[in-house]
């Protein structure tokens, strides 16, 4: 048992760690990113200085061709994206400004 | 309407008015000399009087009939009211009951490969989308594709998620591998560039599908961008039966041989947009319980690089995928006492591959037909079998041309040089149209 979790603590254990850190990172920078928003006002559509049509074409464009926001209903963006955001890792943020831009850009 | 009704009526008691007195009146001409006395004036005034008042009782009478109607009615909404409760639209979408989005591919190809008859195929995958509420998504795809007499159906995965907040997802079921990042994101074949796919990373030394729970999400980290995943399944079979494949491992029975589970994960960093790496893993106890293998381990690594840009000294896109892999089984004994007639087999199982494509797409040339071309290079390896019985060292260069009819349809040509080494080349002429919906 011993030697099995020396053979597999290197991956995960760097894994675990890396996924902790970033987290860790986001929540703290996240409640003081949340503060500056507030202040300013900021653009709901707007997320690490890129705005949703940017989100919309880096995420995208990283694996296949960008299909036109006139492509497919609302609610068909809205499940679409939502199985995006599983495949490609995406955050919450980035698919709420995602959807918002495949919306209102018809 | 109702106004009519009336008018009509006066009308026929008028008329009936005329007809009682017009009979009179000549009576009265044929007998006197065009006057009536104060009697018979005073009889016919009592007349008109009675049928007035007569007149009046019938439009009050039918005056009241609307507002009966009207009382009724509100009554039998007031009882439906009591029986069924007024219904409430809801806010969102309701559990179980909306969102369903069919998407998928299908595909049609032709393959002349040396050493082999020439064959078409084809293929149609859908994939079943159902957001159960905006939190909660299944997914499922089938791979339906005819062999022999017959057709095969194949369930590739059916995956249930739970988004638990904007960083991390947790899902369970029958998954893409996500320590393979080829499959997860490339093997669409609208998605894939060339028809076929690459050595190593598919059906090769990472698996391609995991049946067990997973862990992912993104996150940001200042300017930058991670992502993760982070599983745990029933993981791959230890091949020890057959000489040519000792000491590999068989990705393709989902259901476990022991009690250990296979932990494997991947995580990939973006420096910039458009650019990512990644580094993905999975361990496991791949023997059969209770066997001389039940105690042997592999190891799966892969380093992966994803590089899309748009440039305008090129006027196009360019994208550079590349993907490799290791993979380790420790030291074990195949067939000990000699019994499968190729033994004792002593070996550690080590083999690896990958491939590195870049494409180009002029995206940025004005003539239509021009930037819906596509040129693609591909170079893949998968190194020998481990024994040194089975599958030789094979190497492969591949050089295709797309057409993209639209975003998520493409027709491709390629041509591929494939070298095993020590046996004859297997070059082919691949052909394929592609569709994503």
């Amino acid at each position: 048992m011993i030697a099995t979790l020396n053979f597999i603590r290197v991956p995960v254990i760097g894994l675990v760690l890396f996924v902790l850190a970033g987290l860790a990172w986001n929540a703290s920078a996240g409640s003081k990113e949340k503060r500056q928003k507030q202040d300013a006002s900021s653009a709901s559509d707007s997320y690490m200085g890129l705005s949703g049509e940017e989100l919309w074409s880096n995420n995208c464009l990283r694996c296949h061709n960008i299909r036109p926001p006139t492509m497919y209903s609302n609610a068909q963006w809205d499940v679409i994206v939502h199985h995006m955001r599983i495949r490609a890792n995406i955050t919450g943020q980035e698919q709420r400004a995602i959807v918002e831009f495949l919306k209102s850009s018809k | 309407m109702k106004k009519i009704r009336h008018y009509y009526l006066a009308a026929v008691i008028q008329s009936a008015l005329l007809a009682v007195a017009s009979p009179v009146a000549r009576a009265q001409d044929a007998t006197t000399d065009g006057y009536v006395t104060r009697k018979e004036y005073e009889e016919l005034k009592a007349q008109m009087l009675a049928m007035k008042k007569e007149l009046d009782a019938i439009k009050k009478e039918k005056g009241a009939i609307p507002k009966q109607e009207s009382a009724e009615g509100q009554a039998i909404v007031d009882m439906h009211k009591e029986v069924a409760p007024p219904v409430v639209e809801p806010e969102g979408p309701m559990l179980g009951t909306t969102k369903f989005y069919l998407a998928g591919w299908a595909e049609g190809m032709f393959e002349a490969r040396n050493g082999s008859v020439s064959t078409f195929s084809a293929s149609f995958n859908p994939i079943f989308l159902w957001e159960l509420s905006p939190k909660l998504l299944f997914e499922s795809r089938l791979e339906i594709e005819p062999s022999g007499s017959g057709t095969n159906v194949n369930l590739v995965y059916a995956q249930l998620t739970y988004l638990l907040n904007d960083y991390i997802t947790l899902g369970v079921g029958e998954f893409f591998s996500p320590s393979n990042v080829f499959v997860e994101r490339f093997e669409a074949q609208w998605i894939n560039k060339l028809p076929d796919r690459p050595l190593a990373v598919y059906h090769g030394i990472l698996p391609n599908i995991s049946v067990g729970a997973e862990v992912r999400g993104g996150f940001p980290i200042g300017p930058t961008r991670a992502n993760y995943a982070l599983y745990v399944s029933n993981g791959p079979t230890l091949n020890t039966f057959d000489p040519r494949t000792a000491g590999t491992l068989d990705f393709s029975s989902y259901t476990d041989n022991n009690d250990d589970k296979a932990i494997g994960g991947r995580v990939g960093f973006l420096p910039i947009p458009g650019v990512e790496v990644g580094y993905g893993f999975e361990t496991a106890k791949p023997g059969f319980q209770g066997t001389t293998f039940a105690h042997v381990r592999s190891l799966l690594q892969s380093v992966d690089l994803e590089v899309t840009r748009d440039s305008d000294l090129l006027k196009g896109r360019i994208d550079l995928y590349a993907q490799y892999a290791w993979s380790k089984v420790d030291h074990a004994v195949y067939d000990p006492d000699g019994s499968l007639g190729f033994g004792p087999l002593s070996l550690t199982g080590k083999r690896d591959g990958g491939y590195a494509l870049v494409a180009y797409r002029p995206t940025k040339i004005d003539i239509d037909f021009i930037r819906n071309l596509e040129m693609i290079f591909r170079w893949d390896h998968l190194s020998r079998a481990p024994s040194g019985l089975g599958a030789p060292e094979e190497e492969r260069w591949t050089l295709g041309l797309d057409y993209w009819l639209s975003p998520s349809t493409v027709v491709k040509a390629a041509y591929e040089w494939d070298n095993p080494r020590g046996e004859r080349n297997r070059n082919a002429l691949l052909l394929q149209a592609a569709m994503g919906f």
